[in-house]
């Protein structure tokens, strides 16, 4: 189809394009490459499937809005059709007189593939551009509150005018060219769409039409070759990037159990991030895969009740900041003196996180904002010492009794007076040790739980046995508020009692003391097996250990604890055992968040112990939603929600018609002795 | 400018308390010890100082027994303290203010300070003592309560606390010591650079037997016991001279408050 003189031009083109993406693809991964902790390119092999599968399932979109995803899904197919359509197109213009299987059914297949594709992937971009850019869905902007340069809320809509553009530019040009094709033809029944435009041609001179064939071929595929190079500063950079995150990211347990820092490397002098070139490997290809989607944000807790957090933000702002200080820092060396709480999130911002880990849960590309906060934590407490006035109460507590509530480890045995509680001072040795937990030994509503937890155990004739003043806390809070000096403190003291006794398993009634001795202990070397206990007593109810009266239960929702459900992926068993106490299947009401996709009690990172005085409560914006459907009892499974949630039915009087309990102590009610 | 900080470690203030059973002191077989309080006040003003002044050295002084005092002066080092003293004590400790007031003397003297703080007074005997005692015995001018310092060349102007709100400036000469109320300023939480490099900081240790006074003691514990609450009346009858009579008697023998 093409001239010679235009096959040469689409040649030089060709080579400049290649060319010059090759130098912008390489900066991109030098950029990358410049972060601490490689990435683990090994994992690659073993994960391509994965990676294949996120790109062609597009399943990872389908985790929150599912109408918007599914028109994603549209355009990413279409656009993957497109590469293969842009191949035939290269080939019907070089190679004179090539079609592809003109008189095939293939072909016509092929033919009919395309021309309505091309419909549907204009009008999915129609769609997005007119959200972006005419009715303005508030989900894909960012509050003014949250730390980000002007030039980067500017950047956002550019980059996502330029990609619109782009991609309705080429599709439209595709159609158009074949529209002259068609014309030329008199019409084709495979191309309605290519047809139906083709009319607009009529009283075009041959040679006017094979011009326009032309125009609409360099416009689709010229098109190609100049955004090509520009890949790697489009946010559309996540087509590689984002399937190229799911392959590399560490196997997910929790995502808030980092991994170790090694205190005893004398040579090291960062301890956690505080400012660019602290960044890992893999927090640096998170900016690069992020599209700026903003379902992190949807759901965020700290977002969603009005304070400075926005994960999405987090990761914008990280690839603002590579676009504009990258190249230099990557050919000077020189390292930006700017902290990261100065334009990547704020102080208040990082305090505002409650780590519940929604945001790794539904980002489509892999992302771990949360690491990100987790991180700068540790450069503030480690580094900075600068911190809330209340963590730093919290830290003295923990150094000094062992527990953030500032009791005497003396008294960590009252709870169970009156109950015989088996010591292992004394047993040495049980099938099971019953890890009680601070709030489990000290708080008065935790105390409730840790009877219950007895009179099950003893009912079910459990061996088991509790280390009493010998337990401290696992460290939980510090580590999340990003003291890992004061983690492995505890941790190795709690080691030291724990070494010394033997036992098979460790029940815990605490969803962070419970992430924290499987997950977190496990970065240390130390490996237990480690349930819940709405495991353990699902478990027992299954083996009819326990003897339950009639249900009666009315009207009741779970309120899944985050360490329990997103972060260790346990939804079942506490459903499971609400459903043999509940008079009828339809008492237990689901609330419209719940499971993967639960909103936080407000607790979680430390955030029990400060307060951020900024928006709503997020303890209470939670019990409203509980309080909608209708239910009477509030169930949970962790001290802190429990503690969360009662706060919150007071303030918001709701104690005349509603109670929150523990599933441990739903369970003890109705043990017959 | 050479700052001496006295840090008494003190039972934590959540601490469960349990009394000896010969009345001798508490149980401290497993109480938490932390660093007093105003004392934490003390080394923070002090670090201040010698970061505003842009030179200077801060000494922790400890006397105790170990770990507990040990553990204590590892924080002041942590928080920025240049080195530590470690006036090493074993059971029984003493009490006495005036004794304490001659060891820690004989420990320091040669460190010739231009300041040194304590807090205003201990959480556990709150006898606030000692700070005032060594700056006696050391000849140094000395000022109690103070809520805020300025350095002013060979001079520290300080903001005294006063009964009734009332507050008062003074500016005495160096070298001096001060007695510092708690909120003063903002403590510190040591950084982690601070807590490792805390580990090669020195701690002298100094025996407590070898800088012991020829000081008799004035003080000891008779008896360590809770408060026994407990209802009597007496009931004084006749007319007003023998009652005015009776009542003197019971003052002064009695319940001897007069």
């Amino acid at each position: 189809m093409l001239s010679g003189v235009e096959k040469i031009l689409f040649l030089l083109l060709t080579l400049a394009s290649l060319g010059g993406a090759f130098f912008t693809f390489r900066t991109m991964f030098r950029l990358i490459a410049r972060g601490q902790e490689p990435l683990d390119w090994s994992r690659i092999p073993g994960r391509l499937g994965t990676g294949l599968m996120v790109f062609l399932t597009q399943k990872t979109l389908f985790r929150t809005r599912p109408i918007v995803g599914f028109l994603h899904a549209l355009v990413a197919w279409g656009f993957t059709l497109y590469m293969l359509v842009n191949v035939i197109d290269v080939l019907e213009g070089l190679v004179t007189g090539f079609q592809f299987l003109p008189h095939h059914w293939l072909g016509a297949l092929y033919r009919v593939f395309v021309d309505v594709f091309s419909v549907l992937v204009l009008v999915g971009v129609a769609f997005f551009l007119i959200r972006r850019f005419v009715t303005g869905d508030l989900r894909l902007l960012t509050e003014n509150r949250v730390l980000m340069e002007p030039a980067t809320r500017q950047g956002i809509r550019t980059d996502s005018m330029i990609v619109g553009v782009f991609i309705l530019l080429h599709v439209g040009f595709r159609l158009i060219g074949a529209s002259f094709d068609v014309a030329q033809q008199g019409g084709d029944l495979y191309q309605p769409a290519a047809t139906f435009l083709g009319k607009a041609w009529c009283g075009f001179t041959p040679g006017m039409l094979e011009t326009g064939r032309h125009v609409g071929w360099w416009g689709a595929l010229g098109l190609i070759l100049a955004f090509i190079p520009y890949f790697p500063y489009s946010k559309h950079a996540h087509l590689f990037m984002g399937p190229l995150n799911h392959m590399v990211s560490p196997d997910a347990d929790s995502p808030a159990a980092l991994p170790a820092l090694d205190f005893e490397q004398e040579d090291v002098e960062q301890f956690g991030t505080g400012r660019l070139n602290d960044l890992s490997q893999k927090q640096l290809l998170d900016a690069y895969a992020c599209i700026m989607c903003n379902r992190c944000q949807d759901q965020c807790p700290a977002y969603t009740t009005g304070k400075q957090l926005s994960p999405s933000a987090i990761e914008i702002n990280k690839r603002y900041y590579l676009k504009q200080h990258g190249k230099d820092w990557m050919s000077t060396g020189n390292i930006p003196d700017e902290k990261l709480t100065q334009w990547m999130v704020s102080e208040e911002a990082a305090w505002s996180c409650t780590t519940c880990a929604f945001c790794v849960e539904v980002c489509p590309v892999g992302n771990t904002p949360l690491l990100d906060i987790l991180t700068t934590r540790q450069d503030l407490v480690m580094m900075e010492s600068d911190f809330p006035q209340d963590a730093m109460e919290v830290f003295n507590k923990l150094e000094t009794y062992g527990n953030p509530w500032g009791l005497s480890s003396r008294d960590r045995e009252k709870w169970m007076e009156g109950l015989e509680v088996p010591l292992f001072r004394e047993k040495k040795s049980a099938e099971y040790l019953y890890w009680v937990g601070c709030a489990g030994a000290y708080d008065s509503r935790g105390k409730d739980i840790s009877r219950a937890m007895v009179t099950i155990l003893k009912q079910a004739g459990v061996d088991f046995a509790v280390l009493g003043t010998e337990e401290t806390c696992t460290g939980d809070s510090a580590r999340r508020i990003g003291n890992e000096y004061l983690f492995q403190m505890l941790a190795a003291q709690n080691r030291e009692t724990l070494e010394k006794y033997s036992f098979q398993t460790i029940i815990t009634q605490c969803p962070h003391c419970f992430s924290t001795l499987k997950n977190d202990y496990a970065r240390l070397g130390m490996h237990f097996d480690v349930l819940h206990h709405t495991q353990f007593i699902a478990r027992l109810i299954d083996q009819g250990s326990l003897s339950l009266s009639d249900r009666d239960l009315q009207a009741v929702t779970f309120h899944d604890p985050c360490y329990l459900g997103r972060h260790n992926r346990e939804f079942n068993a506490p459903r499971e055992v609400l459903n043999r106490l509940v008079a009828t299947e339809s008492a237990v009401r689901e609330m419209p968040r719940n499971r993967s996709r639960s909103y936080c009690c407000g607790a979680g990172g430390g955030n029990m112990w400060y307060e951020i005085n900024r928006g709503q409560r997020i303890n209470q914006a939670r019990f409203l939603e509980a309080a909608e459907t209708g239910a009477e009892t509030v169930v949970t499974a962790c001290n802190f929600c429990l503690l969360m949630m009662e706060d919150a039915m007071k303030v918001t009087n709701h104690e005349d018609r509603m109670r929150v309990r523990d599933l441990a102590e739903l369970v003890a009610d109705r043990l017959q002795a | 400018m050479k700052i001496g900080v006295l840090i008494k470690q003190v039972p934590g203030s959540e601490a469960s308390l349990r009394i000896l059973p010969d009345h001798s002191w508490i149980d401290e077989s497993t109480l938490e010890f932390e660093m007093n309080e105003s004392d934490s006040y003390a080394l923070e003003e002090a670090l201040q100082i010698v970061e505003r002044e842009g030179d200077g050295e801060v000494v922790a002084i400890s006397m105790g027994p170990e770990p507990r005092t040990t553990k204590v002066l590892r924080e002041a080092l942590a928080k920025g303290a240049h080195r530590a003293i470690h006036i090493v004590e074993s059971p029984p400790y003493e009490i006495d203010p005036l004794l304490v007031g001659h060891i820690i003397k004989n420990a320091i003297a040669e460190e010739h300070f231009d300041l040194l703080f304590s807090g205003l007074q201990s959480n556990d005997l709150s006898q606030g003592q000692t700070g005032l005692v060594v700056g006696e015995l050391l000849g140094m001018n000395t000022a109690t309560l103070v809520m805020a310092t300025e350095m002013q060349d060979d001079h520290i102007r300080v903001k005294r606390e006063l009964e009734g709100r009332w507050f008062q400036w003074v500016t005495i000469p160096l070298p001096a010591v001060l007695t510092i109320q708690s909120g003063i300023n903002q403590p510190r939480y040591p950084s982690l650079k601070g807590i490792m490099g805390a580990k090669k900081k020195e701690i002298r240790i100094v025996p407590k037997e070898t800088v012991l006074p020829e000081v008799e003691k004035t003080q000891s514990f008779g008896s360590i016991y809770i408060p026994q609450k407990e209802k009597k009346t007496v009931m004084i009858e006749g007319d007003a001279t023998t009652v005015v009579q009776k009542l003197v008697d019971v003052f002064k023998h009695e319940i001897k408050i007069l």
